[in-house]
C-alpha cells in the first residue's frame, strides 16, 4: 500500500464534494436488518448475511470485519491462531452476552462494613485462602491476554469472550485482595507449587495445551472451590463473594467444555495430545492437594476452628476435594475426553468419586 | 401456605416482575431448574423457567423433560428451607441453595450433563434471589 497523503481527495473535501460516490461500488449486504430478541440485539442475533458465516479456515489475517469489503492490500497483523476449531465453541456467543450482562463490581456490590470480627484462627485461614485465589485468578486474565493477538479477528466472538474473562478474572484478583486486607488479617503466603502450576498454564507453547490446563482444569477446580465457599464463608459477606465469583468461573468453565468439545469432534487424534497436558497438569493438582497453605484453611474454615478441624482431619475437606474430582471428570467426559481410566491423581485423593471403580481406575 | 405449593413459586415471579431492577442488575439468565421434593417414595415435581430477565413458574411437572437440572430433597429439608427464609427474610448461611446442596444432602444436584449442573452454578445469584424473594414481604429486608 503506499504511504502518502491524497492531496487532490482532500481539496475535494475542502470544496464539499462529498456523495459517497466510492461506497456505492461495494460488496455489501445493503438492507440487511437483525432482529431484536427478548433481552436486546446480540451477538447471535447479528450472525446473519455473509456477517453471520464464520470461515473454518480464515481466509486473510486482517481486523475487518467479516461481511465488509476489505482492500486488496490490508497489512497481515500476523496472526498465528487462523482456523476456527482452535478457538471456538457452540456457546460463545451466548457466553459473550452473558458475561456482559452479569458484571457486578468488587467496590459496589459486596457489603463490605458488614464483615463481622472473627476468630483469629478463622481470619487468618480466610485470609491464606484470599491469597492463593488472588494469587491463581490473575492468570486466567493473562493468559487469554497473551493469546488474544493471536487469534483471527474472523473469530472475534470468541476473542470477545476472552477479554470477558480477563475483566472477570481483574474483579476476583481485586475482591479477594480487598478481603485479605479488609478485616484484619492482611495477605498470606505464596507457595512455589502454586505458581508452578501457574507457569505451566502461562508458558503453554499452544492454546489447547493452555485452555485444556486453565479453562478445563484449573478453573474447573476454583469453580468447585467457590461452590464451597459456601461452606466454607464465615459470613454472608463470604459467601456472596464466593458466589459471585462462581457464577463468573462457571462461565470459563463451560466455553472451556464446550471449546474442548468442539476441539475434538472435528479432529479426534488431538485426544492424545490433550491427554498428555492434563497428565501433567494433574501431577500439579496432587502437589496442591498437599499443601498445607491451600489445605488447612479450606480445613479450618470448613470445620469452624484449628480444634474442630483437628477432630475431623480430612473429613471436611474430602467433601470440597471429592467434588472437584468428580466434576472435572464428568465434563472431560462430556468435551470427549474421558479420562476416567487415565487420572494421574493418587488413590488416595480419589475416595469418594463416583464412577471410577466400575471402569476399573487404578 | 404449606410448601410446597404453587403459591411459593409464583411469589418468585411476582418478584422477578415487581423487583426487575434488582434482576436485570443480576443479568440474564437461560435455565430451566426442577425442585423435587420427596416425601417417602412420592416425589413432586415443580419447574422453573428463567427466560432471559423474565422468570416463569412451569407448574407441578409429571416428568423432567427437557429441563436442565434437578435440585431434589426430602420434604422436611426443603420444609426448614422455606421456614429459614420466612423467618430471616432471606436464607442464613446455612440454608441457601449452594449450602444445601454442596455436599449431595440434604439436598442433592442433578443433571443430565455437567453443562446443565453448572448453569445452577453459573446463575446462582439469581436463583439464590428469587428463592429469598419467597418470603413474605413483611419481614423480608
Amino acid at each position: 500500500m503506499a504511504i502518502g497523503a491524497d492531496l487532490e481527495y482532500y481539496r475535494r473535501a475542502e470544496r464539499g464534494e462529498f456523495d459517497l460516490g466510492w461506497l456505492r461500488d461495494v460488496r455489501s449486504e445493503w438492507g440487511v436488518r437483525a432482529k431484536p430478541s427478548r433481552v436486546g440485539l446480540t451477538l447471535s442475533d447479528i450472525a446473519i448475511g455473509s456477517y453471520g458465516e464464520v470461515p473454518d479456515v480464515a481466509p486473510r489475517r486482517t481486523m475487518a470485519p467479516r461481511g465488509s469489503d476489505i482492500d486488496a492490500d490490508v497489512p497481515d497483523m500476523g496472526y498465528t491462531i487462523n482456523s476456527k476449531a482452535e478457538v471456538w465453541s457452540d456457546n460463545v456467543m451466548s457466553l459473550y452476552e452473558e458475561a456482559v450482562s452479569r458484571q457486578w463490581s468488587a467496590t459496589r456490590d459486596i457489603p463490605w462494613g458488614d464483615i463481622p470480627e472473627l476468630d483469629p484462627d478463622i481470619e487468618h485461614a480466610m485470609c491464606q485462602l484470599c491469597t492463593v485465589l488472588s494469587e491463581v485468578e490473575m492468570v486466567a486474565a493473562d493468559f487469554p491476554a497473551k493469546w488474544l493477538w493471536r487469534i483471527n479477528h474472523d473469530y472475534v466472538e470468541a476473542k470477545m469472550f476472552l477479554c470477558t474473562q480477563v475483566m472477570d478474572e481483574a474483579r476476583h484478583t481485586e475482591v479477594f485482595r480487598k478481603r485479605a486486607l479488609a478485616n484484619g488479617g492482611g495477605l498470606g503466603k505464596s507457595k512455589a507449587v502454586v505458581e508452578q502450576f501457574l507457569k505451566l498454564i502461562l508458558d503453554a507453547d499452544t492454546y489447547d495445551e493452555g485452555s485444556a490446563l486453565m479453562h478445563l482444569l484449573g478453573e474447573g477446580i476454583v469453580l468447585s472451590l467457590f461452590r464451597a465457599g459456601e461452606f466454607l464463608s464465615p459470613s454472608p459477606v463470604e459467601k456472596k463473594i464466593f458466589r459471585l465469583c462462581m457464577q463468573d468461573e462457571a462461565r470459563h468453565v463451560a466455553y472451556g467444555t464446550m471449546h474442548l468439545r468442539y476441539r475434538l469432534a472435528r479432529d479426534p487424534s488431538l485426544a492424545a495430545d490433550y491427554h498428555a497436558y492434563l497428565d501433567r497438569g494433574e501431577e500439579i493438582i496432587s502437589m496442591l492437594f498437599t499443601t498445607p497453605d491451600v489445605v488447612e484453611p479450606t480445613a479450618i474454615l470448613a470445620a469452624g476452628g484449628v480444634k474442630q478441624a483437628q477432630e475431623l482431619a480430612m473429613g471436611a475437606t474430602d467433601i470440597v476435594r471429592g467434588g472437584v474430582v468428580q466434576e472435572y471428570l464428568e465434563r472431560c467426559e462430556h468435551a470427549g475426553l474421558p479420562r476416567w481410566d487415565r487420572i494421574t491423581l493418587p488413590p488416595e485423593m480419589l475416595t469418594g468419586v463416583v464412577g471410577l471403580t466400575d471402569r476399573e481406575v487404578p | 401456605m404449606e410448601f410446597p405449593c404453587d403459591q411459593w413459586f409464583e411469589r418468585m415471579v411476582t418478584s422477578a416482575s415487581k423487583d426487575a431492577e434488582i434482576y436485570e442488575r443480576l443479568g440474564f439468565a437461560e435455565f430451566r431448574l426442577v425442585f423435587e421434593v420427596v416425601a417417602g417414595d412420592d416425589a413432586r415435581r415443580f419447574g422453573l423457567v428463567l427466560d432471559g430477565y423474565d422468570v416463569e413458574y412451569a407448574g407441578e411437572l409429571a416428568d423432567i423433560g427437557t429441563f436442565d437440572a434437578v435440585l431434589s430433597g426430602p420434604l422436611d429439608a426443603w420444609r426448614e428451607m422455606v421456614d429459614n427464609i420466612e423467618a430471616n427474610g432471606r436464607a442464613d448461611v446455612e440454608h441457601t441453595l449452594i449450602r444445601l446442596c454442596l455436599a449431595g444432602t440434604p439436598l442433592r444436584l442433578v443433571a443430565v450433563d455437567p453443562m446443565g449442573r453448572d448453569k445452577f452454578f453459573r446463575y446462582a445469584e439469581t436463583l439464590q434471589t428469587l428463592v429469598d424473594a419467597t418470603a413474605s414481604r413483611l419481614t423480608q429486608v
